[in-house]
C-alpha cells in the first residue's frame, strides 16, 4: 500500500496511523531485518527508518547514541538498501527513510532515490533540507515516484507553510514542541488547535512526532491528529532489553500496546 | 567596519550562497530564527546608532586597531618583508572579540536575553563570556570534554567572566560536537536565545555576517601596509580552521587582484592521516548548516578532525573559503602540528611572541613561499596569542 492508500484505509475505518521509527543498523545491523517485520506484525502503519549520520542536530541523546552505535556496526547506503531490497515482498505497508542531507548527497541525491524505488521504500525526509534547498530534490523525487516528506513545527510562519504545503506529499510531519527528539510532557492544549488549523489547510494527513514516549499520549495525540509518531522511546526500549532470550516478543507486545491507542474509533 | 556598497559585494547570493557553496541547509524549527536574524542585520547595518556604539567599544574596550609590526629577524631569515598583523594583542587574546563583541551587540538589538556559544581552543568562548559579561547576557558555553582537558585556562577564564561552561560528551568531544550541541541547544529555546556562532560557517546569515564582522582586521591592514610601504602586498597568509581571522583580512583585498591569498590548514599528523585539511583533503558535503568542503568518508558521514592547534580541529571550513578554493581567489595549503610547532618557537625565539598555536601555522608557512620577486611583502595575521597553549605544548613535549 502506498502512504495516501494507507491513510484513505485509516479514514474509512476510523483510525490513526502509528507510526514508529527505527534507527538502522541498530542495536546490531542483524536485528534491522527482524525489528522492521516484528513492528509490522505488530500493526504499524507506516514505519520510518534513520539512515544514521554521524552529527545528528536534530537529534537527543536516546537516538544519538543508537545512531552512533549503528555506524559503529557498520551500517551505511548500500547495506540499507540491500537489506530492504531482500524483505521488500514481505512489506505490505509503506517505508520512509528518514535521515540527514549529508548521506543523501554524499551517496548522490539521485542514487539514493533510485536505490530506494528499487528497495520499495516510498517516503523520504531529510531533516536538515528545508524548502529553500528543496527543489531540485523534489523534482528527483517525483522523477523516480517518490515521496518527499515535510516538517512543520511551532516555531513555522503562515507564509513557510504556504510553501511547505505546496511541496509535501504523503503526510505532514508536524513535531511537537521546539526542540530535539526525545520524552518529554508535550503542551497537548495548544498542539492540538495547532494541529486542527494545519488539517484543514495542509491537504495532507498530519502526524505528530517528538516527545511522545506514552500510551496515554499516544491516545490523546489520536483525538486530533491523524498520525502519531515514536522514535526515542522505541529505541530505548530496544536499547535496554535486545540481549534478553524473549526480546521479539517482548517488543511485539510493547508495540501492540501503542497501536491499540490508535484503534479509535475517531470521527 | 561594513563593506561600502557596491565594493566586492556580488557573493554571497540571496539564498546565501558563494558560488555554489553556503546555503542554509537546517532542521525546519530554526528556519524562523535564522530568518529573524537575517532581517535584523540587514536593518543593523544602516543603524548609525549601532554603527557608532560598535565602533567606540571596538576601540575601547577591545582595542582596535591592532598595530602591523614589521618583524624585521624573520624578514632576514626567510628573504621577504614580513608584516604581522597584532590581533594576539586584542583584549582577550584572539581576533574572536571582533565577532563576539559585534554580534553581541547586534543580539542586544535584537532584545535577546541569552547567549550560547561553541567553542574549541577556548578564545572564542572567553570571548564570548566577556562580552556577555559587558552586556549582561546569561550565557552557556559548549565545549568538547576533550578540548575542556586541553585548554583548561581558557575554561577558568569563562567560568570567572560568569559563563556557564557545558561539556560535550558525544562523537569526537571536540569543536564539531560543540557546534551541534549549541546548535541542539538553539533548536530548544530559539525564542529567547542568540547562537553566537564563532567563526564563518553555519547556516546563512553567519558566513556573511562573521565575514563582515571580522573584515576590520583587513580593512586595518590595508590602510597601515599602504602607509607603510607605500603599496599592496605581495602575499596575505593566516590559518584557516572555520576561516573567520583569514576571511577578515582576505576580503578587503578581495579587488586587488594581484595580491595573493593563502590559507594555512591544519595538516595535523600528515595529508593522508588525521588532520584538520578540509580544503586540502576533504570533498564538498554538508555540515552545520553549510554546503562546504568536509572531511567525510565516502558515505557522507563526518571524519574525526585532528589538530595540534584546539581551534582549527575542525572538519568543515567556512564556505566563503570554499568558494575562494574552486575560483582559484585563494590557494590552500597544510602545515604539518609539527611543523606548525616549529613556528611557534621560532616566533617566540625571534621576534619575542609568543603565538597561539592556530597562528603558528600560519607563521610556519612563511618558509615555503617563493618570493616572486625582491622585497616582496607579505602580510600574515597573528590571529592570537599562545598564552592558553601551554598545557598542550607540555603534553607534546612529553611525548618527544
Amino acid at each position: 500500500m502506498t502512504i495516501e492508500e494507507t491513510f484513505r484505509v485509516l479514514a474509512e475505518e476510523k483510525k490513526r496511523a502509528y507510526i514508529p521509527y527505527l534507527p538502522c543498523g541498530f542495536p546490531t545491523l542483524a536485528h534491522t531485518e527482524k525489528l522492521i517485520l516484528a513492528l509490522q506484525d505488530a500493526g504499524a502503519h507506516v514505519i520510518e527508518l534513520g539512515m544514521p549520520f554521524s552529527d545528528p542536530l536534530a537529534d537527543g541523546k536516546i537516538i544519538q547514541d543508537a545512531t552512533a552505535q549503528a555506524l559503529r556496526n557498520g551500517m551505511n547506503q548500500d547495506r540499507l538498501f540491500s537489506l530492504l531490497e531482500k524483505i521488500k515482498d514481505r512489506i505490505k505497508i509503506p517505508l520512509v527513510v528518514m535521515t540527514y542531507y549529508n548521506p543523501v548527497f554524499a551517496f548522490g541525491v539521485e542514487n539514493f532515490l533510485s536505490r530506494m524505488k528499487q528497495a520499495g521504500v516510498e517516503g523520504l525526509l531529510v531533516v536538515d533540507l528545508p524548502i529553500e534547498e528543496s527543489r531540485e530534490y523534489v523534482r528527483t523525487a517525483e522523477r523516480y515516484g517518490r515521496t518527499p516528506i515535510f516538517l512543520a513545527t511551532p516555531t513555522t510562519t503562515a507564509s513557510r507553510l504556504e510553501k511547505i504545503f505546496a511541496l509535501a506529499k504523503g503526510y505532514l510531519y508536524y513535531i511537537s514542541v521546539t526542540g530535539i527528539t526525545g520524552p518529554q510532557s508535550l503542551p497537548e492544549r495548544d498542539l492540538s488547535r495547532r494541529v486542527g488549523q494545519l488539517r484543514k489547510k495542509a491537504g495532507l494527513p498530519v502526524c505528530v512526532g517528538f516527545g511522545i514516549h506514552t500510551p496515554a499520549q499516544v491516545r490523546s495525540i489520536a483525538r486530533f491528529a491523524d498520525g502519531v509518531i515514536m522514535g526515542s522511546e522505541l529505541v530505548r526500549f530496544i536499547a535496554l532489553h535486545w540481549q534478553k532470550k524473549d526480546f521479539f516478543s517482548r517488543f511485539s507486545r510493547y508495540v501492540r500496546t501503542f497501536v491499540k491507542e490508535v484503534a479509535g474509533p475517531y470521527v | 567596519m561594513f563593506a561600502e556598497q557596491g565594493e566586492a559585494m556580488t557573493i554571497p547570493d540571496k539564498k546565501g550562497y558563494f558560488g555554489q557553496f553556503g546555503g542554509r541547509f537546517i532542521p525546519e524549527t530554526l528556519s524562523c530564527c535564522v530568518d529573524e536574524l537575517n532581517e535584523a542585520y540587514r536593518e543593523i547595518k544602516k543603524n548609525k546608532e549601532f554603527r557608532g556604539e560598535l565602533k567606540n567599544l571596538l576601540h575601547t574596550f577591545a582595542g582596535r586597531p591592532t598595530p602591523l609590526y614589521f618583524a624585521g629577524k624573520l624578514s632576514r631569515l626567510f628573504g621577504i618583508k614580513v608584516y604581522l598583523k597584532r590581533e594576539d594583542l586584542l583584549h582577550t587574546g584572539a581576533h574572536k572579540i571582533n565577532n563576539a563583541l559585534s554580534q553581541a551587540l547586534l543580539a542586544k538589538y535584537m532584545g535577546k536575553k541569552r547567549i550560547i556559544a561553541e567553542t574549541g581552543a577556548g578564545q572564542h568562548g572567553v570571548a564570548v563570556a566577556t562580552v556577555a559579561a559587558l552586556f549582561g547576557f546569561k550565557c552557556d558555553i559548549f565545549m568538547g570534554e576533550e578540548d575542556i582537558r586541553r585548554q583548561k585556562v581558557n575554561v577558568s577564564r569563562m567560568r570567572i567572566l560568569g559563563a556557564r561552561v557545558v561539556p560535550v560528551s558525544s562523537g569526537t568531544r571536540t569543536l564539531k560536537d560543540a557546534c551541534s550541541e549549541a546548535m541542539r541547544d538553539w533548536v530548544t529555546r530559539v525564542k529567547d536565545t542568540y547562537y553566537l556562532v564563532g567563526s564563518t560557517f553555519g547556516p546563512h546569515p553567519y558566513p556573511l555576517l562573521v565575514r563582515d564582522f571580522q573584515s576590520v582586521i583587513g580593512k586595518e591592514a590595508r590602510k597601515q601596509i599602504l602607509r607603510e610601504t607605500g603599496r599592496l602586498p605581495e602575499y596575505l597568509i593566516a590559518c584557516v580552521g572555520g576561516g573567520s581571522n583569514a576571511i577578515g583580512l582576505f576580503h578587503p583585498f578581495f579587488k586587488d587582484k594581484k595580491v595573493e591569498f593563502i590559507g594555512v590548514e591544519a595538516g595535523g599528523l600528515g595529508i593522508r592521516r588525521e588532520n584538520s585539511a578540509s580544503l586540502v583533503a576533504g570533498h564538498v558535503g554538508v555540515l552545520h548548516g553549510t554546503k562546504t568542503y568536509v572531511l567525510q568518508d565516502k558515505f557522507g558521514q563526518v571524519k574525526n578532525a585532528h589538530s595540534v592547534a584546539p581551534g582549527l580541529d575542525y572538519p568543515g571550513v567556512g564556505p566563503e573559503h570554499a568558494h575562494y578554493a574552486k575560483s582559484g581567489r585563494a590557494r590552500y595549503v597544510a602545515v604539518l602540528d609539527r611543523e606548525a610547532l616549529e613556528g611557534f618557537s621560532l616566533l617566540s625565539r625571534q621576534e619575542g611572541i609568543i603565538p597561539a598555536l592556530e597562528s603558528a601555522h600560519a607563521i610556519a608557512y612563511l618558509k615555503k613561499i617563493k618570493p616572486r620577486r625582491k622585497n616582496a611583502v607579505a602580510v600574515v595575521c597573528l590571529s592570537g596569542r599562545g598564552d592558553k597553549d601551554l598545557d598542550i605544548l607540555q603534553e607534546y613535549e612529553h611525548d618527544d
